[in-house]
């Protein structure tokens, strides 16, 4: 089936969508939808695809707020940035969203499949964001950073420091945890614990990072959400793992009993990216600079734990909050920067690698 | 009355229910077949081939391993589902009123609980440090038995999730069959074993097979109980098809992935219906 008819396809899914919604939500919904253009020309706002929870609610205090005082442009949240949604919207000529926050896998993804409008640099500053390979592209800036840290159980004395002793069984033996469905920190790190230097990690060997997971392979209980994860350290079911760094601050000054080990830390970003035929452009564009100064990054960093992609941010933040920070000081000269390009290409490959040593 | 009145009156009759099938085929053909259709054409349409993503799904053993998987942790939840259900259902159909308004109590309060909570009950009361656990520990058993995080964990919460749609057509069956032909059975000398073997059993088998259907198909689509009970096997294809969704993008793979399940699931039901005779349940022959 050639392109066209595909299109085709992908538009009439979205005109019954269109049509729901106008059954579902009166005359008026179906008036917005049928010229979203020109009913929303009139109004300064931009459209944000958001993960949404808590940390919607801290961009909205940090960022969309000042932003509109500051600019005039309102900024309207969708709760839910997939990606086939964009694929989707993009595909039938109606992008309503002017900027998703995405993983950054999609700013290659997204430009190969030809849904992302590029970066005006003219107007977006990317002289001030940190050295990183792939942080900014054509189609992306990077948003916020955050980490995957080693956590474990105050049990152990002396602590575990890194994660070769994650995988030494005899001396910290008890259950490891790990985002099963994080296939990229599991090969990292059992690759860091074999012994692979971080500046030659990628092209990541696979192969060699499974091998290193059998050894462990009894002691292993994988979970599927966050809280999950939280809870099986919170109640001490596992004493050593991975969990994303907010989350392991929480649950530590909550009073469970862990602590964190920043050796070997797994660095990365989201960005943020247009979608090609974004309503509101300009204002898109004005929305990214914004985000990007170092007041508008302290700002989120305050509101959140998640990390400055521009260093000038960390001036404006206290040391005790800088030091809890993805990306702050206290994990300076032990991260390791996550290669997003090499996912991008070779996270399907890898995740049915996984997938079949898992049924192993 | 003249044979032409009533012809004319069955004439009349089958224009009625064409017009009473019209909103229900409309609806279906709608909102199910033509988005089904969609996601066949899905899967067929990538600039490399109509077939690549089948010759994926063929080339790497995962996907058909997950697969069975997913038929086989069903099928031995159906059976459970039956085990479990068939008691509860005879026990239904025969109570008193007030009896029979607790059990359907019970069964609709499980019912419509989210099926979220339910599963994160199960965590709890199931995970290694759980209630049971240190029930087990307290007769010397604490650490022997596993009961989540693995196939355990996942037949477990399925079974009790997909509990109701066993039982409710079960007693709906059971409701309706007569039992003074057990009393005929055993008056005419057959034992309490025979009578319900020959006699119960046979009547009660519609009932029985559309509940295996439904519980079976239900469970094969499944993606949060395996997700969040089960172990690093006990994976279902609905996961491997949320994470080319959202995972990856990779839409026309996912679309294979879930027509692959789909058809698995109407050739499942073809044997059945050739060799079990699944038709008579909704009333064919």
């Amino acid at each position: 089936m050639n392109r066209a008819t595909r299109d085709r396809n992908l538009l009439s899914h979205s005109s019954t969508l269109s049509r729901r919604q106008l059954l579902a939500g009166g005359a008026a919904v179906g008036a917005a939808l049928a010229m979203p253009r020109i009913a929303r020309a009139a109004d300064e706002e931009i459209v944000f695809a958001t993960w949404g929870g808590s940390w919607e609610a801290a961009m909205r205090k940090a960022w969309f707020d000042p932003f509109q005082k500051k600019t005039g442009i309102a900024v309207k949240t969708i709760s839910g940035n997939d990606y086939g949604k964009i694929e989707a919207m993009v595909k039938a000529g109606r992008t309503e969203w002017d900027v998703v926050e995405t993983l950054p896998d999609f700013q290659w993804i997204g430009a190969d499949k030809g849904l992302l409008a590029p970066i005006d640099f003219s107007v977006v500053d990317k002289s001030a964001i940190m050295p990183g390979k792939d942080m900014v592209t054509e189609f992306s800036v990077p948003e916020v950073l955050f980490a995957e840290v080693m956590v474990y159980n105050t049990k152990f004395n002396p602590a575990p420091q890194s994660w070769q002793d994650l995988y030494d069984l005899s001396r910290f033996p008890g259950m490891r945890t790990f985002d099963g469905t994080d296939v990229q920190a599991i090969m990292e790190s059992a690759l860091l614990a074999d012994g692979v230097p971080p500046a030659t990690l990628y092209p990541l060997d696979v192969d060699r990072a499974l091998k290193k997971l059998e050894t462990i392979r009894s002691q292993v209980q994988f979970f599927e959400t966050n809280a999950q994860g939280e809870q099986y350290f919170s109640d001490g079911q596992c004493v050593l793992g991975m969990l994303p760094d907010g989350r392991a601050i929480n649950i530590r000054d909550s009073g469970a009993p862990v602590a964190i080990q920043y050796n070997g830390t797994i660095l990365t970003w989201s960005t943020m990216v247009i979608p090609k035929g974004a309503p509101h452009l300009a204002a898109a564009q004005k929305f990214l600079a914004y985000a990007l100064s170092p007041e508008a990054q302290a700002a989120i960093a305050m509101a959140y734990t998640y990390g400055p992609v521009v260093p000038k941010a960390l001036d404006l933040i206290p040391a005790s909050r800088a030091n809890i920070l993805s990306g702050g000081p206290q994990m300076q000269g032990k991260a390791v920067l996550r290669g997003e390009k090499w996912w991008s290409e070779n996270l399907t490959a890898t995740n049915e690698k996984f997938n079949t040593w898992k049924l192993g | 009355m003249t044979g032409g009145s009533v012809a004319l009156r069955r004439k009349a009759r089958s224009t009625a229910t064409l017009f009473l099938l019209l909103p229900g085929a409309a609806f279906l053909l709608i909102l199910f077949i033509v988005p089904v259709a969609g996601l066949v054409l899905e899967s067929l349409s990538d600039p490399a081939g109509a077939l690549v993503h089948y010759r994926h799904i063929l080339a790497v053993p995962v996907y058909l391993l997950v697969l069975g998987r997913t038929v086989l942790i069903s099928a031995v939840t159906a059976l459970l589902c039956l085990v479990l259900g068939f008691p509860v259902a005879y026990r239904l159909s025969y109570a008193r009123p007030w009896l029979k308004g607790l059990i359907l109590l019970c069964i609709f309060l499980s019912f419509w609980t989210n099926l979220l909570v339910r599963t994160f009950s199960w965590m709890v009361l199931l995970n290694p440090n759980g209630i049971i656990n240190q029930a087990l520990g307290l007769v010397g058993l604490g650490d022997t038995v596993k009961l989540v995080y693995n196939t355990t964990g996942v037949l477990i919460g399925q079974t009790q999730i997909l509990l109701p749609y066993m039982i409710l057509p079960l007693a709906a069956v059971m409701g309706r069959i007569d039992l003074s032909l057990m009393n005929a059975a055993r008056s005419l000398g057959a034992s309490p074993y025979k009578a319900f073997m020959k006699v119960y059993v046979p009547l009660v088998k519609t009932g029985a097979l559309a509940g295996l259907v439904l519980v079976f198909t239900l469970s094969l689509g499944s993606f949060v109980v395996p997700a969040l009970l089960g172990g690093p096997r006990d994976m279902f294809l609905a996961q491997l098809i949320e994470f080319n969704i959202n995972k990856t993008l990779n839409l026309n793979f996912a679309s294979a992935l879930a027509t692959v399940l789909l058809a698995t699931t109407m050739v499942l039901y073809w044997i059945g219906d050739r060799w079990f005779g699944l038709g008579r349940v909704w009333g064919g022959k």
